[in-house]
């Protein structure tokens, strides 16, 4: 069979648009903060590199949804995995390669559900920014996302339910306010956040749209991040991530 | 539908171990197991809970790899046979997404395989056409265990395995159930099934292997089993003063007295009874034919525990 399972991955689809609570927080909840804390704010229109403030916490919200759906498509499919659902699938010929590969299709698919929401409001309520802004931040948006696909299924390995995994997404609204996403933070704050996982992904997602220059809420004149900070902050954790997520499965294993 | 003549057995077992480490320990779930079972065959696994039933099963689906041994699925290695089609399994727990209705199950793992029996005459013949569209979640546990029986029926198996597929069903779901089987099994299907219901063993299979702390401890037909253990009891007038030589006696398990009369029940009826007659001056000698349960007891009781044969003399 195909790499890439289409029955599976439907189905799979399916499964997530059925469940109106997991929705309400990959992709309206991050839709709602972006209407509350950017398109109905007075700061809105003030300029923010190729554009303005709006499309500045537009990709931050949008990054947040995204992250919010790959963590628990991760997640998920860890605890199912490791439930009976991977026995049954271990009586097919299906690979845990193409359970992989198609989860994270899926992951992918759900996380653009956020993306294009809050970017089309964001068309509707005026943020703006170069068109290279807008497709690259959205590319950046949605790859990197896929990092915490990875997060959630180290957290989904090692703690078996369901529960964990909303709780795992309950953690990104922390990681979220540490690492600069919600409100841009400053000072010691700030030096603190470069090393939490969410800050290399947004201010890469960001870069597009600030070129590299750091927004913050004093008025101060926006400061120069060079781009490895982000680029090491983002390969770090993925690859810590993916470590956690090895140990786990080699755990497993070793118990059965 | 007819199943070709194959050279290779459905299932062949050799020298089969398996141990896993849990904390300190080593625990040894399966031990130097050898098992040979033919195209055809209708088979139960028994044994107590922790006999090392689902790990040996699991062992012959692909699911683990055995720590030593070989295990060959009509001459093929066990992850190549289900990837053939050759092997499917209805699984004791779990196996299944709640969340979805019971059709789109049988859609997802029939999408699996290269080729797969029809999704809709699957379902009917597990009996579970009319739950089509229920969510999974809302089957009672006799209706998810069918779900799993039509999964097991996609890639039209030659070998069907069952892991305690009646656990948790009423009365009325359990007799559907093995109906149903019996239909399955009237096609030549070949089947091998694990159950601690005694009952099961002697009504469904043709041949019970009985499996003790991971070891084969008996391998026969039903009533051989039955026969054999077993339990035979032998029933004479004996004097007590014979007692102690009785309860020395190989194969013995038990002796119980009443007055005059002993009852000894034990695994060889022929060898006692010409003990009883020549040696200790019995007469009057029945020998009857003990229960499955007691066989089952005898034959699956930890080997060191040999105080039942002096426990319940009459202490005239």
């Amino acid at each position: 069979m195909t790499l890439i399972s289409p029955t599976f991955t439907r189905t799979e689809l399916t499964r997530v648009v059925r469940d109106p609570v997991g929705l309400f927080f990959t992709a309206v909840l991050p839709a709602f903060f972006y209407v509350i804390f950017g398109a109905t704010q007075d700061y809105k229109d003030a300029a923010a590199g190729n554009g303005n403030v709006a499309m500045w916490i537009m990709i931050s919200m949008a990054a947040y949804g995204a992250v919010t759906a790959t963590t628990a498509v991760g997640g998920l499919a860890a605890v199912e995995k490791m439930q009976g659902w991977g026995r049954q699938l271990g009586l097919t010929p299906m690979r845990d390669a193409t359970f992989v590969a198609s989860k994270a299709t899926v992951a992918l698919l759900i996380a653009a559900i956020p993306i294009a929401l809050i970017y089309a409001i964001g068309v509707l309520t005026g943020a703006s920014g170069t068109t290279t802004a807008w497709l690259l931040s959205a590319i950046v948006v949605l790859a990197g996302a896929v990092v915490f696909a990875l997060f959630g299924l180290a957290i989904g390995l090692a703690f078996r339910s369901e529960s964990a995994v909303g709780a795992a997404s309950g953690m990104l609204v922390v990681f979220a306010f540490l690492g600069n996403v919600f409100v841009p933070l400053s000072g010691t704050m700030l030096d603190i956040a470069r090393f939490t996982p969410l800050y290399g992904y947004v201010s890469l997602a960001r870069r597009p749209l600030t070129e590299g220059y750091v927004l913050t809420q004093d008025g101060s004149a926006p400061q120069l991040e060079p781009l490895w900070i982000s680029v090491t902050n983002l390969g770090v954790w993925a690859a810590v991530f993916a470590l956690l997520a090895v140990l786990l499965v080699r755990r497993g294993r070793g118990r059965q | 539908m007819t199943r070709g003549a194959d050279p290779a057995p459905a299932l062949r077992l050799r020298g089969v171990s398996k141990s896993f480490a849990r904390g300190r320990d080593r625990v040894h779930a399966v031990r130097d197991v050898d098992l040979e079972i033919g195209e055809g065959e209708v088979v139960a696994v028994l044994g107590p809970n922790g006999a090392g039933k689902t790990t040996t099963l699991d062992m012959v689906l692909g699911l683990t790899e055995p720590s030593s041994g070989e295990i060959e699925v009509f001459g093929l290695a066990p992850r190549r046979a289900v990837d053939a089609g050759r092997i499917s399994a209805v699984l004791q727990t779990g196996g299944l997404l709640r969340d979805l209705t019971v059709e789109e199950t049988v859609r997802v793992i029939a999408s699996t395989f290269e080729t797969s029996q029809p999704v809709a005459e699957v379902m009917e013949r597990a009996g579970i056409s009319s739950l089509a569209r229920r969510k999974v979640s809302k089957c009672s546990g006799g209706e998810q265990q069918r779900l799993r029986f039509a999964l097991a029926l996609l890639p039209d198996p030659d070998l069907l395995v069952l892991d305690e597929p009646t656990a948790g069903m009423d009365v009325a779901a359990r007799r559907d159930f093995w109906a149903t089987m019996h239909a399955e099994a009237a096609q030549g299907r070949t089947v091998v099934f694990a159950t601690h219901y005694l009952e099961e063993a002697n009504t469904f299979a043709e041949r019970i292997v009985l499996l003790s702390e991971g070891s084969v401890v008996a391998d026969d037909t039903t009533e051989a089993i039955r026969a054999r253990a077993t339990g035979r009891v032998v029933a004479a007038d004996v004097d007590p003063a014979h007692d102690e030589e009785l309860r020395s006696l190989p194969g013995v398990h038990s002796v119980a007295r009443q007055g005059r009369r002993v009852t000894v029940l034990a695994a060889d009826s022929d060898a006692l009874a010409r003990s009883i007659l020549l040696d200790l001056g019995g007469h009057d000698l029945e020998i009857t034919t003990g229960s499955l349960d007691e066989a089952f007891i005898a034959l699956t009781s930890p080997r060191d525990q040999s105080t039942t044969k002096s426990a319940q003399g009459d202490p005239r």
